[in-house]
């Protein structure tokens, strides 16, 4: 503008340095906000990531692979042979019995487990003199070492000494020693089910009610009052109202249950050891005594795996349960 | 006059001077100075007899003392061995010298263990050989890769009080056995063998098996034969056993039931190791006195096999101490009257030259005395064929007992045997095709 005025040529340099201003330096991707927040985000998932990566994903591959091979517990490094060991498998009818033991076991034990644990809670919610020292009692069996639990309830339903035959015997209620009449409880097919499932629920029972009572806990007292208000009955308000609203709860506790339970080894390892002829043999138990007692671990890997495709559409049916309830 | 160069003279005498020192050193069993200042890791079973491992376990730190080898043992029970060692191999680590019992596993690992024919050879040198069974459970394809330690025995264990009341003899018959159970069950003492998922019911259902004559393969382990006359006389003799002489709380017996039941006072007789001899003698010293023991009872064809439970040494080839383990595995065999003596007879050497009578305990004992002459009648599992990975699978998922205890559940006898036979066929296939 002087050198127009002062009748000179402008000047190019200056005019474009008017026109072009300077553009401030743009900020490096990585650290935008969102970046910044994605990247915080992922190191806090990271652990979660690597945990369940190092110790379910690698292991489950791991088992994958000795499915599809011939190793065994002297050659690890073996060769493919597809789904050879599948077919073995279930070729073997002491497979098919302990599949159909593994589902009873875990059906009738969550059943059990579940009405156990569901009165339990109930009775532990009202107010009674001594309910803390009931409710230390009653989580004992859950919180005392498997073995040693399990050892106890071996002498108890031992055939010569046991404790509850003796009492049965004093109320007249069963036959004498060595009769016919004397309940072998680890010796007669169903008894030994039925014993091996009884011990399993004396000692996660406890855990259902717990898990329940946490749930009871958290519904809003004046919810429960509005539909009794609305006069709804015991059981329409327990079905009605208290389900619906601690269902994630109930439903988180199931998962547990049924994993717990269906790879549960220790109680029937110790009671009974699968017998007799196969009458408490179950599917953790054979993929042990054939993969790791005999040696052959492809076909004790493809046993365990079975348990795998059981245990899938349950978890999938309960998780998407679960989310839809959250959203 | 032979003319002696003098690099002829250091080599000769060089040589005399070695052999003589190995010879000294042999002779005295003192161990290489190169084992000196080294560590040498065992793991052991927990022996039924516990006395038997304390002296073990002094036995061995002694050893090491003398030897400058600092010397750790370890003892877990012995159903847990074969996870420890799966865990072992794929690790590549752990102790240096093993032990199998019951569940021989030196055809599975056999790859990775150490060759020990040098120590089985001059062993068996030193003692005239090894008994009948020794080589199925250490030797692959004529090679050792284990050293046989000692087997335990199952004998019959017999109320004498209680047969003389009724007029019985020696029970030296399956038979005798039979009528005694049904005579004695009805005056209240009735006898029992497990049929159960236990070791006890492998063992004992073989030894009525192979007493009738039966067997589960031919002597090179690869054919099947079960499916024979004989086995068949094995199961229908079982049902009337138990039947006539038992009550179904056999169904549910471990290990220790049979010793808890003569020690108990019921028990007219059973069949297990001498444990439950020991049991009775430390518990009911009444029913001691009277409870006598036989070695083995006939089959109908006069055959009397007893089934014991072999205890073999094993070194892996991963050991940071292969010289001090073979030193020792020798230490222990040259000292296995000692063994016995500590296990109240409950070991067996499998060293012939161990059986010299009177052996420790058992030769002086009028009732054990006969125990002496048990090697010549003992087999092992998969008899008369090796102990080969796919008999240690037979006899982990009990296809044997569970014959026997299905025939005495009522099932058809021919059911039943088709059912066992197609799972040891099966379960020999897959071992074939691997």
């Amino acid at each position: 503008m002087d050198d127009l005025m002062a009748g000179r040529e402008p000047d190019p340099s200056a005019a474009l340095a008017l026109k072009v201003p300077v553009e401030a330096a743009k900020p490096r991707w990585w650290r935008s906000v969102t970046a910044r927040r994605y990247a915080f985000g992922y190191s806090l998932l990271t652990p979660a990531i690597l945990y369940v990566g190092l110790l379910v994903g690698v292991p489950f591959l791991f088992s994958l692979y000795l499915a599809l091979s011939d190793a065994s517990v002297g050659a690890p490094v073996a060769r493919f042979v597809g789904l050879e060991n599948f077919v073995a498998v279930v070729q073997s009818g002491t497979f098919w019995v302990a599949l159909r033991n593994s589902l009873i076991f875990t059906v009738g034990a969550a059943v059990c487990k579940g009405l156990l644990g569901t009165s339990l809670a109930f009775l532990l919610m009202q107010s009674f003199r001594g309910k803390k020292v009931v409710r230390v009692l009653v989580v004992m069996p859950f919180t005392i070492p498997i073995a040693v639990s399990t050892l106890g309830w071996k002498w108890m339903l031992d055939s010569q000494f046991s404790v509850i035959n003796w009492a049965l015997g004093q109320l007249h209620l069963i036959g004498a020693y060595g009769t016919d009449a004397w309940p072998v409880w680890l010796g007669q097919p169903r008894l030994a089910l039925a014993s091996v499932m009884f011990v399993n629920v004396w000692r996660s029972f406890p855990f259902s009610a717990i898990v329940l009572m946490a749930g009871l806990t958290s519904v809003p007292p004046e919810i429960i009052d509005a539909a009794k208000v609305d006069g709804a009955s015991f059981r329409q308000r327990f079905a009605k109202v208290i389900v619906p609203m601690i269902a994630p709860i109930l439903l988180i506790g199931a998962l547990f249950d049924t994993v717990f339970t269906l790879s549960d080894i220790s109680i029937v390892y110790l009671l009974t050891n699968g017998g007799p002829n196969g009458a408490t043999e179950i599917l953790p138990m054979l993929a042990y005594r054939v993969g790791i007692q005999a040696g052959a671990l492809g076909r004790g890997a493809a046993i365990s795996l079975f348990l795998f495709p059981l245990l899938l559409p349950a978890m999938i049916l309960l998780l998407r349960n679960l989310r839809r309830r959250e959203w | 006059m032979i003319e002696l160069t003098r690099r002829d003279f250091i080599r000769v005498s060089g040589t005399a001077l070695a052999g003589s020192t190995l010879t000294t050193m042999l002779d005295a069993r003192q161990a290489p100075a190169q084992i000196r200042g080294t560590t040498l890791r065992m793991l052991k079973w927990s022996h039924f007899i516990p006395a038997y491992d304390q002296w073990f376990d002094k036995f061995a730190k002694e050893w090491g003392e003398k030897n400058g080898v600092r010397v750790m043992v370890d003892h877990i029970p012995h159903l847990e061995l074969p996870a420890r060692y799966a865990a072992e191999f794929a690790a590549g680590a752990g102790h240096d010298l093993i032990y199998f019992v019951g569940q021989i596993l030196t055809g599975h690992y056999y790859k990775n263990l150490v060759d020990v024919s040098d120590v089985a050879s001059g062993l068996a040198k030193k003692y005239g050989g090894w008994m009948e069974g020794a080589k199925s459970c250490a030797q692959i394809g004529g090679v050792w890769y284990a050293i046989p330690d000692y087997f335990i025995s199952i004998p019959v264990l017999w109320r004498k009080d209680l047969f003389d009341q009724a007029g019985l003899g020696v029970p030296d018959t399956w038979e005798k056995l039979r009528v005694a159970g049904r005579t004695l069950k009805a005056k209240g003492h009735p006898t029992g063998i497990q049929l159960s998922h236990c070791n006890d019911a492998n063992h004992n259902w073989r030894a009525v098996l192979y007493c009738f004559g039966a067997r589960e393969t031919d002597p090179t382990g690869q054919q099947i034969v079960l499916d024979s006359k004989e086995t068949r006389e094995a199961l229908r003799f079982a049902k009337a056993l138990y039947e006539e002489g038992m009550t179904p709380e056999v169904f549910s017996w471990d290990d220790a039931s049979d010793n808890r039941y003569l020690a108990s006072g019921v028990a007219c007789w059973i069949h297990d190791a001498i444990s439950a001899y020991r049991t009775t003698q430390d518990t009911n010293p009444e029913v001691f006195k009277s409870t006598s023991v036989l070695p083995e009872a006939a089959g109908p064809g006069g055959e009397r096999k007893n089934v014991g439970e072999p205890n073999v040494w094993a070194i892996w080839k991963f050991s940071k101490n292969v010289p001090a383990a073979k030193e020792f595995v020798e230490y222990v065999a040259d000292h296995q009257k000692d063994a016995m003596t500590a296990s109240r007879g409950y070991n067996m050497p499998f060293l012939l030259g161990h059986y010299t009578k009177p052996m420790p305990v058992i030769g002086t004992d009028p009732k054990l005395h006969t125990l002496q002459d048990i090697g010549k009648i003992t087999a092992f599992f998969g008899h008369p064929g090796p102990m080969s990975p796919a008999a240690q699978e037979v006899l982990t998922t009990f296809v044997i007992p569970d014959m026997f205890t299905r025939v005495c559940r009522g099932q058809d006898i021919e059911e039943t045997l088709n059912w066992g036979v197609g799972e040891i066929r099966r379960i020999y296939g897959k071992h074939k095709a691997a």
